[in-house]
């Protein structure tokens, strides 16, 4: 029981990680071999907003 | 031993769904418990998905958990890159559930509670989710391609010109329409003009929060953003109080649309990171959590349905739009049933995050099913207002009379009590000066969400706090789904006019950026402008124009899949995506034409317009009858579209299954996954 719940809260958090760009951030970071640091979120930022404007959001 | 209470079980499951589907069926007169819709919604899925989803994976698609998707093969840190199943399926639901399927259900309600919880589960299960499944696996198999490069290449260059012109023509009658279902919720209505007010200022600190003085924190900014929101719902009651501060935020609907048409300018032409980022990040969270608080509700309230399972409207005189039930039932519930718009999302960001095949038929499938299940939800929240109070609140001046005595009166004689006083009480419990004519859906479902939320026994007292929080929630995500539109819509665009003169595809050339922004907004600032002076309130007119093109870009999804099967199977399995395509086709053809050349003034366009031509005239009415016959043009020109690439799509299929065509499929050749086994 407490492996399932493990598991719902392993899932919950990865899907808020997906939803908050966080998982992007992160392959962002690697991708780039770069850390953490403000500038470049913002790199990741200004990056990132291109493609994500370009989605359609359904009605 | 398991073999077989895996049979019981799925055997029981099935005998649950279509009893309890009877139970819903036979109730004619009597009052029908909630709970029964939500056995017979979720048992239908779980049929569904384990039976026709699991066919369709392993017979139609062939999906190999041993082939490489995209997400692996194409891996670059950014757009592709394998991604746990469930996560993409938060990812694919929040992208396809918008404000449709909240909305078209609670409009369908006009025909009773049965026709549209039907087609919602029907149309969900066989056409819906099978579309969403089938483009998904038709990208997956084509290195995440688009629907309209799909289209182009399996069907035609006139079949992908096609289904771009149509997809921008729908983006902006969607625009408008949502614009529209904001206006009517915000109208006269100072605490709700207030709260949506606060969110543009709230976005915009959060994007300065995010980029300069926490950056990376999203959680953290969303939290902080959700908690100012929050008071910006509490501080709406003191403003709408205040007689000095609500003239303030009192504002007619030309004003509000005026609001928004400017919002939609800015929103598409400042950055993202300051507007459209925060904005899109704290509605998807409180998106979701208002659907799970709506389900919680619905579970452990058990609201009684009030509204009957057919009404006297079925016969197309109905109040909140024209048009019998067949084919206008099918067209207002679009999201929720069947949406072409899923397509795509299908076609977009999921296909590049799947790390193996056969998670296709959750992500697709499956996510289709819960957003049906959200239009259930929405459906029953809607049925459990008094039928009396439903139409009141649903129904324009232009129908029901200019004063509340007159409309109460008018909806009394339809057989529907209600009594001007009543509607007075509620509207003070609510909060609101009044809610005659608050036409669009979004108030009504505001109000059937807050009795429901209302009746849990400790928030009673507090049913204008929750109108008022359902219609921040509604509002929320429709305005993203605008700001977030129109800046796809000016893209493509530029898309578009990049073709001609490169210099215009250029996404950050400013005089290209602010022309095409403004002319994005203009045209649904236009069709928005068109419902909001429309005296029969414009969702009459704007939401089966909507309805219509949704349903026509599904064919369009629809011929493209049937394209894609016809190439790998020839005839055999076609019908899995035809059956739905035929459906659609005839719905959206019969309804269109009804739209166009109905003799009836309240149906069909060119008879309004020749009806107003024979009274007496204004400048005023010089414009309605404009906008009736661009309505008829508009319609017209979506039908001829749909036309063209089905007509395209049928000599494709005819050519391959007569052996004239050779079946050149575009599917990416088989390369062996080398994901472990866990991912």
């Amino acid at each position: 029981m407490r492996a399932f719940f493990r598991a719902v809260a392993r899932i919950i958090s990865g899907i808020v990680a997906e939803l908050s760009d966080q998982n992007a951030y992160r392959r962002h970071l690697a991708a780039h071999g770069a850390v953490h640091s403000p500038d470049e979120w913002r790199r990741f930022q200004d990056e990132h907003a291109a493609a994500h404007s370009r989605r359609a959001r359904c009605c | 031993m398991r073999r077989i209470l895996g049979r019981i079980l799925w055997a029981g499951i099935s005998l649950a769904a279509a009893f309890s589907l009877g139970t819903v069926a036979r109730s004619q007169g009597e009052p029908v418990n909630s709970t029964w819709l939500v056995i017979a919604s979720v048992c239908t899925y779980l049929v569904g998905y384990r039976f026709y989803a699991s066919f369709v994976a392993a017979r139609v698609m062939a999906l190999d958990d041993n082939r490489a998707t995209p997400a692996e093969r194409l891996r670059d840190g950014h757009d592709f890159e394998p991604t746990n199943k469930w996560i993409v399926f938060g990812h694919h639901f929040a992208a396809i559930a918008g404000p449709g399927p909240l909305v078209g259900p609670t409009l369908a309600a006009q025909f009773g509670y049965l026709p549209g919880f039907l087609w919602i589960v029907i149309g969900a299960t066989l056409g819906g989710a099978v579309q969403d499944f089938v483009i998904l696996f038709g990208s997956i198999r084509r290195d995440g391609k688009s629907l309209g490069q799909i289209a182009r290449e399996e069907v035609g260059k006139v079949g992908g010109f096609t289904a771009l012109i149509t997809v921008l023509l729908i983006m902006i009658i969607l625009l408008a329409v949502i614009g529209l279902v904001v206006v009517n919720a915000l109208k006269g209505s100072p605490w709700g003009t207030f709260t949506i007010a606060a969110t543009m200022p709230i976005a915009v600190f959060m994007g300065l929060y995010l980029r300069y003085w926490r950056p990376g924190k999203v959680v953290e900014t969303s939290l902080i953003g959700f908690v100012l929101v929050m008071a910006s719902v509490f501080g709406g009651q003191a403003i709408a109080q205040s007689p000095t501060l609500a003239p303030w935020f009192t504002y007619s609907g030309v004003a509000l649309a005026a609001g928004l048409i400017v919002y939609g300018f800015f929103s598409s032409a400042l950055p993202v990171w300051l507007l459209l980022a925060p904005r899109g990040y704290l509605s998807t969270f409180v998106k979701l959590g208002v659907v799970v608080l709506l389900a919680v509700g619905i579970i452990f309230l058990r609201p009684e349905l009030k509204l009957p399972p057919f009404t006297r409207f079925v016969d197309g005189t109905g109040p909140i739009f024209a048009g019998k039930i067949f084919p206008f039932c099918f067209i207002t519930i679009a999201c929720g049933a069947v949406s072409g718009f899923h397509s795509l999302i299908s076609s977009g960001t999921t296909p590049k995050l799947l790390a193996r095949e056969r998670h296709a038929m959750a992500v697709g499938y499956g996510s289709m099913l819960l957003e049906s299940f959200v239009a259930v939800m929405a459906l029953i929240a809607a049925a459990s207002l008094q039928p009396g109070v439903f139409f009141a609140v649903n129904s324009p001046a232009g129908v029901v009379g200019t004063t509340p005595a007159a409309a109460a009166a008018t909806i009394s004689g339809w057989g529907f009590p209600v009594t001007a006083a009543e509607m007075q009480t509620l509207a003070r419990d609510a909060g609101e000066q009044t809610l005659f004519y608050r036409t669009g859906g979004a108030p009504s479902l505001a109000l059937g969400m807050a009795q429901i939320f209302a009746s849990s026994g400790i928030g009673r007292a507090l049913l204008a706090f929750w109108y008022h929080f359902a219609i921040m929630f509604e509002a929320l995500f429709i305005l993203t789904t605008l700001d977030s539109g129109t800046r796809v819509g000016r893209f493509m665009l530029q898309d578009m006019l990049g073709e001609v003169w490169p210099k215009w595809g250029q996404t950050n050339w400013k005089p290209g950026m602010l022309t095409t922004s403004a002319v994005i907004v203009a045209a649904w600032g236009y069709f928005l402008y068109q419902g909001v002076v429309d005296p029969l309130g414009g969702i009459n007119t704007l939401w089966p124009l909507f309805g219509i093109a949704n349903q026509l870009l599904a064919a369009v999804a629809f011929c493209v899949g049937t394209t894609i099967l016809v190439k790998s199977h020839g005839a055999r399995y076609m019908w899995v995506t035809c059956v739905p395509l035929i459906w659609l086709v005839v719905v959206c053809f019969v309804a269109g034409w009804q739209k166009i050349f109905s003799p009836l003034p309240a149906l069909g366009f060119l008879a309004q317009a020749d009806q107003l031509a024979a009274g007496p005239q204004s400048a005023d009415t010089a414009a309605l009858i404009f906008n009736a016959r661009l309505d008829a043009a508009v319609t017209g020109i979506f039908l001829v579209l749909v036309a063209t690439i089905l007509i395209d799509s049928i000599r494709v299929w005819m050519g391959i299954l007569g052996g004239t065509r050779k079946a050149k499929s575009t599917e990416t050749p088989f390369v062996p996954t080398r994901l472990a086994e866990e991912s």
